[in-house]
């Protein structure tokens, strides 16, 4: 066996592998004879059809066969003689495939990059930790009597807050355009849920009162056609609710899970959730600037055939979100607008597998339980996740992964600077839902 | 002999083990072919067809099956087969030629 590789272009490696004649034509005449045993041909018997009429039949369809098979073992012998490291699965072609004589082909594939890691102690991160204040708790507290509020109907003009329920009719440049009218609609003013200007307009009506309101959409309006545009709505009101707050009771706990039958404890309940969520926000919020940086100072090429990985199971993901129409064919989607993040993705791996080799780290059982028991803590039922997780391998591995991965962040983090700062709650949540988008 | 009347001779190969033996052994092809084929008839269109030199042809027929229905007796089709001897160092590929 004669194995060649050479290098065509970046991480490309084209590998020669020549495969002696006298092989490949044995596996073929055994398996002519095999198949002379066992086909079953008209006007022969069975077993005694000669092996000339077997190969006049099969013999093209047998040869692809075996040789197919002989590449795949030479090309994993010539893989670890060679001591390379595929990404990908090759593409193999033949340049010499006559019978009687030597065969030879050739794969091309991609090999993993060398990730020469650059040292961490340039970095610089910022880590910041929440306080949560007395302030928030009240906030949070207010929102969720605003979750439960029961309207009630007043007999007064609608004012900010107040819960209505309209008629409007939409008209652009004096015509009624789609979707720009309703019966009966319930509108919460102040929330927002409506255009700018539409809410405020409505301020200040009485019951029965029908006020032509002008307002602009904006720019940036979903519907292309509207935005920007002038618009006025005749809108007739029937119906003004003031929100009634429920009090704080215990009532108002249970309805929210807590156990507690007094304000205080209610309070520290919700302290706690809101550090949990503060923290694990923050934490995301490192752990993403962290792999920004290594991102950005690691630069290396990317096996394509990775990427293309990436990208399908990118879309598969896009799928699951887009609710699985039976209709809709992922592959239909371009690749282009998942390279990018497949891109990223595959380098991110590539990094942390370096990081995580280089830096020898293992996932202990330890850790791994004090993670799961943080985990299961933000359920009811604490144990039966505990167990969930324990007993399903595949989880227990996902744990591991996660586990592994926040051992490599630690690791990062220990050798480089980081400099502690204190955020407010709100700032925290913010940075949360800005990673997330 | 017209080229439609070939086309009208030689149905086509007649594979066996019998077949294939004498192809082997004594150079010999067997076709099926019309009934009413003649002897030089076959010589000449397998001559045609396949661009070989024809030694000799041997024919027989082969009576049909007598087979019971439940309408009476019924006879399968005469088969007439004809045995082509070709000149020395002569042969025929059948996947070639079709």
């Amino acid at each position: 066996m004669q194995v060649s590789v050479e290098t065509t272009t970046g991480l490309e490696r084209r590998m020669t592998v020549g495969v002696p004649a006298g092989e490949v034509d044995n596996a073929v005449s055994q398996k002519l004879k095999e198949t002379a045993r066992r086909v079953r041909i008209d006007g022969f018997r069975p077993g005694k059809v000669p092996v000339s009429v077997v190969k006049q039949r099969f013999g093209a369809g047998i040869r692809a066969e075996v040789l197919e098979e002989v590449v795949r073992n030479y090309y994993v012998k010539a893989l670890t003689e060679e001591k390379v490291v595929p990404a990908g699965s090759p593409s193999i072609e033949f340049t010499k495939d006559a019978a009687g004589e030597d065969v030879e082909f050739t794969a091309t594939f991609e090999v993993f990059p060398e990730v020469e890691l650059a040292p961490f102690d340039g970095y610089e991160f910022e880590k910041s930790s929440a306080e949560v204040t007395d302030a928030d708790i009240d906030t949070m507290l207010e929102n969720l009597q605003k979750q439960r509020a029961n309207y009630v109907s007043v007999e007064r003009p609608a004012v900010n807050g107040d819960r209505v329920k309209i008629d409007f009719v939409g008209k652009v440049d004096g015509e009624a355009f789609e979707g720009g009218s309703a019966e009966g609609q319930s509108v919460t003013l102040g929330s927002g849920q409506m255009i700018p200007g539409f809410e405020s307009g409505i301020e200040g009506m009485s019951v029965g009162q029908t006020k032509a309101v002008e307002v602009t959409f904006p720019e940036d309006y979903g519907n292309e056609e509207l935005a920007g545009k002038a618009a006025v709505f005749d809108i007739t009101l029937h119906e003004v609710a003031e929100a009634e707050l429920p009090e704080l009771n215990e009532e108002f706990f249970t309805a929210f899970g807590a156990e507690g039958k007094d304000l205080e404890t209610f309070k520290a309940e919700v302290r706690k959730n809101m550090e949990r969520e503060a923290r694990t926000a923050l934490e995301g919020a490192l752990k993403n600037s962290v792999i920004d940086q290594l991102v950005a100072s690691n630069e290396f090429d990317v096996p394509s055939a990775l990427v293309a990985d990436e990208i399908q199971r990118l879309k598969q993901q896009a799928l699951q979100q887009f609710g699985q129409q039976a209709q809709f064919d992922v592959n239909t989607l371009p690749d282009e607008i998942f390279k990018d993040q497949a891109e990223r993705r595959v380098k991110v791996g590539l990094i942390m597998n370096e990081v995580i080799s280089k830096a020898e780290i293992k996932a202990d059982d330890e850790t791994v339980d004090a993670y799961i028991n943080d985990q299961a803590s933000v359920y009811q039922d604490p144990q039966q996740v505990i167990d969930y997780y324990k007993s399903n391998d595949e989880m227990l591995n996902q744990v591991k992964a996660a586990v592994v991965e926040n051992a490599a962040i630690d690791h990062i983090l220990k050798a480089s600077k980081v400099a502690e700062t204190v955020v407010s709650y709100e700032e925290a949540i913010k940075s949360k839902n800005a990673a997330q988008g | 002999m017209n080229q439609e009347r070939i086309y009208q001779v030689v149905f086509g190969p007649h594979i066996s083990e019998k077949a294939t033996i004498v192809a082997e052994d004594n150079s010999q092809y067997v076709f099926r072919v019309a009934s009413d084929a003649t002897k030089p008839e076959i010589k000449k269109a397998v001559e045609q067809l396949f661009e070989v030199k024809v030694e000799s042809v041997r024919t027989l027929i082969q009576k049909g099956k007598t087979k019971r229905t439940q309408r009476g007796m019924g006879k399968r089709n005469d088969v007439k087969k004809a045995y082509v001897r070709l000149a020395a160092g002569q042969e025929i590929d059948f996947l070639a030629a079709e």
